[in-house]
């Protein structure tokens, strides 16, 4: 359920971002992919994330891709989509590119947002001031102080 | 069946198998204008994979034929080519495994949807349908993911059966 943690904290922590990094598989994916029978694979990304992380940078809000988990570069063929390349960081360690990220832009945890949906995000949330969850059932979500309405590929930036 | 009954009967699971076909994918075939096949499958599986085999379960892949497109996945998700078990003799396969490996029917799980599930479902000590499988996978299965095929029931699963055996907690902790 959309916000079910306290939306009033959430919005305060809202106010102070200023990086508002996120996922790319189970936030801007369904965590989903189609393989054929060639072997070929296909990933679907919704839209209107792109007006979502548009209106940030437009708002002077840095956008960071932190990836993981893509298989065959899709998520920087998103980000390149967006012309967001220059903020997409493939890693293994989410916490630590977001520790850099913090000190090049020279902000603290309390001014970074993150959006994720799976353990490999947990180190992540626990760092930043805002933290949300995309609105999958699951008790990771619960890390989060909030938990976007929508679910993922539908929106949740 | 309740959950703790399930949970007592996860327990004693040492390897997991795996139907594809409603499983692993949401049991629909998408076809290209030009007659390419494809079929959706979860990413969150792959966590569900990797929490099972980090935790000292097996994991293997039991369908009809192994497609390319079953390979692929099998690499993504870290299985093994050699646990791609394309066979529709389900239950001669079981056989086959368990005289290689040592393994009882009370240390497999059988994740399965359809009719053609029914026998080795039976058989095996722990056997799970997914949420939109056949009313007469559901029938027959200790327990019944909240999720549905291709939408993640490795992943439940995996927490499920970690959990009733304690180890969960210690595949979390890498990720604190």
């Amino acid at each position: 359920m959309a916000f079910e943690k306290d939306i009033n904290d959430a919005r305060g922590r809202a106010r102070k971002v200023k990086l508002f990094a996120h996922d790319i598989h189970g936030v801007l994916t369904a965590n989903t992919l189609f393989c054929d029978v060639e072997g070929n694979r296909r990933y679907g990304f919704w839209h209107m994330d792109g007006f979502g992380d548009l209106s940030l940078t437009a708002n002077e809000i840095k956008i960071a891709y932190i990836d993981t988990t893509s298989i065959d570069g899709e998520g920087l063929f998103r980000a390149k989509e967006l012309k967001l390349d220059k903020f997409y960081y493939p890693t293994t360690d989410k916490a630590a590119k977001l520790e850099e990220l913090k000190t090049e832009m020279g902000i603290d945890d309390l001014e970074i947002g993150y959006l994720g949906c799976e353990l490999s995000d947990v180190k992540a949330m626990r760092k930043v001031g805002f933290a949300v969850a995309t609105a999958t059932p699951s008790t990771r979500s619960k890390l989060s102080p909030t938990t976007s309405p929508r679910p993922p590929a539908a929106g949740a930036p | 069946m309740g959950k703790s009954e399930a949970a007592e009967k996860a327990r004693n699971v040492r390897f997991v198998i795996l139907d594809i076909h409603g499983v692993l994918t949401d049991n629909t075939l998408y076809y290209t204008q030009d007659g390419i096949k494809s079929e959706l499958f979860s990413l969150h599986d792959r966590l569900g994979v990797k929490a099972l085999v980090d935790s000292g379960i097996g994991v293997s892949f039991l369908t009809s034929k192994i497609s390319r497109a079953d390979e692929q996945m099998g690499k993504i998700y870290g299985i093994p080519p050699e646990s791609l078990w394309g066979s529709s003799a389900k239950i001669g396969r079981l056989d086959e495994f368990e005289k290689d490996s040592g393994l009882k029917d009370e240390n497999i799980c059988y994740v399965g949807d359809e009719m053609i599930d029914l026998g080795i479902m039976k058989r095996v000590f722990f056997s799970v349908a997914p949420a939109d499988a056949s009313e007469e996978a559901r029938g027959v299965a200790d327990y019944i993911t909240a999720a549905g095929g291709g939408k993640g029931v490795v992943r439940e699963l995996a927490q499920f059966i970690l959990e009733a055996q304690g180890k969960w907690g210690a595949f979390v902790e890498q990720f604190k």
